[in-house]
């Protein structure tokens, strides 16, 4: 037993050790190798968070929905606790986009908001996600919120090319990187790099509570059960 | 096979037909969101052609989820649930009756709501009347199909009507666009390119979504 549980236990303690020392480091790269960008100024900077927590968060929703076929196709509880997870990630990865996006889009375009396509595609799927969640916290059954979860975060994948040629064509103005300094792409490579150790990091330790706390539950009930049982009988 | 799916679709219309579930609360919804609408935009009528597009699609998304919502009603409640599953006919086809039945009633939908925006409106709908029936189609067949997959995936569970509107309404942004921005194109002298464009995004989310609810409609339904 022991021996078992210590493999996973120094998998988590080393991604904890990459994502403390590389969160630093990419910060200190951010503000200190990365040049002042010479329009737009030191607000630049804030595209290198942006782009990784958009990155990840586009990640996540992918192994959202890859975990959610597994769970369809191999029922195991599992599968569901990994696309849980995953699309919980997702949805903070593409809020904290947003966030992000917005302040800079106030610095640079003077508006906190554009119907430029990526913006609204991600608020979209922000807002899908944020459905997903209602429709399972009002479901009880374990299996039939995971199915109910995988079929919606498939759903949501398969709209996804969809809704982006659709916002795409209403109009595009979202700012696509050339030829960027060297050292600016070491800041956007390291910022890329701390934050997927990090979101790494928040998957598994958030599948580890789901597992947990299904436990707990499959406990109780077995414990109910027995009282409801021993004392009348 | 076409025959068993023209079944389905009969004995679904025919009980709505003498049952009167769910179409008379979507056209009367329908027709009180068109004349909201219209009073609304009276003002503003320089812009009427170019919004009176985007209300319209609007007004048959909500009004069309109320009968959308009902699609496996009649089942549940009557609990012949398990006969739709042991019918002799693959699930894929059970799918495609409900979808086809859903596109038929948001079909009769747009029979009433159509006029009475040209009427309300005075939207410029009937400018090119066959590209507009292919518009409102490809539009019925996204709508339906996502709407009919949710509504198996929703059916049963607390407040289901609005947990379906909640669900399908950003998956069907795409389609809500596309169809608004085709509808609002057409209002002009002649078809352009563009609106082609729009009208190859609806039928390309037709048949995404109509295929993903072939595959995934015996995920959503089981209990």
């Amino acid at each position: 037993m022991e021996s078992k549980r210590k493999i996973p236990v120094t998998g988590i303690g080393m991604l904890n050790v990459l994502a403390a020392v590389s969160m630093p480091a990419a910060i200190a790269a951010i503000f200190f190798l990365a040049p002042r960008e010479e329009t737009m100024g030191e607000v630049q900077r804030i595209f290198y968070v942006h782009v990784a927590v958009a990155w990840c968060g586009l990640m996540s929703l992918i192994v959202s929905a890859l975990a959610g076929a597994s769970y369809l196709f191999r029922r195991d509880l599992a599968w569901d606790h990994w696309s849980l997870a995953a699309a919980e990630l997702g949805w903070l990865g593409c809020g904290l986009a947003l966030i992000t996006g917005s302040l800079w889009a106030r610095a640079a375009w003077s508006v906190w908001w554009t119907w430029d396509p990526r913006l609204t595609t991600t608020f979209i799927l922000w807002l899908i996600y944020s459905g997903y969640f209602l429709v399972r916290g009002g479901l009880e059954d374990g299996h039939r919120r995971a199915r109910v979860g995988a079929v919606m975060t498939i759903l949501g994948m398969l709209d996804l090319p969809l809704l982006f040629m659709a916002t795409r064509w209403f109009r595009g103005i979202h700012p696509v990187p050339q030829g960027m300094e060297p050292s600016m792409r070491t800041a956007l490579i390291a910022s890329l790099a701390s934050f997927s150790a990090l979101f790494l990091l928040l998957l598994i330790l958030r599948k580890v509570q789901l597992k947990q706390a299904q436990i707990l539950l499959t406990c109780e009930s077995a414990a109910e059960m027995n009282a409801d049982d021993s004392p009348g009988w | 096979m076409v025959a068993k799916l023209w079944w389905m679709i009969h004995k679904d219309l025919v009980s709505e037909w003498r049952a009167r579930r769910a179409w008379p609360s979507m056209l009367l919804f329908g027709t009180v969101v068109a004349l909201t609408f219209g009073a609304q935009i009276e003002p503003l009528s320089q812009w009427k052609a170019q919004i009176s597009g985007s209300l319209l699609w609007l007004a048959i998304f909500f009004a069309g989820m109320l009968a959308i919502d009902r699609s496996f009603a009649a089942e549940r409640e009557e609990g012949s649930m398990d006969g739709l599953s042991l019918y002799p006919i693959s699930s894929e086809a059970v799918f495609l009756a409900k979808l086809a039945v859903n596109a038929i009633a948001l079909g009769a939908l747009q029979a009433v709501l159509i006029p009475l925006f040209i009427v309300f409106c005075d939207a410029p709908l009937a400018a090119h009347p066959w590209a507009m029936l292919l518009v409102a189609m490809l539009g019925n067949l996204g709508i339906a199909s996502v709407g009919t997959l949710l509504s198996a995936l929703t059916s049963g569970t607390r407040h289901s009507g609005s947990m379906l509107a909640l669900l399908a309404l950003p998956l069907a942004i795409p389609v809500l666009l596309a169809a608004s921005k085709a509808t609002q194109c057409l209002g002009g002298a002649q078809i352009d390119a563009d609106c082609w464009r729009w009208m190859q995004l609806l039928g390309a989310f037709a048949v995404v979504f109509s295929i993903a609810g072939m595959l995934l409609f015996d995920f959503a339904r089981e209990d």
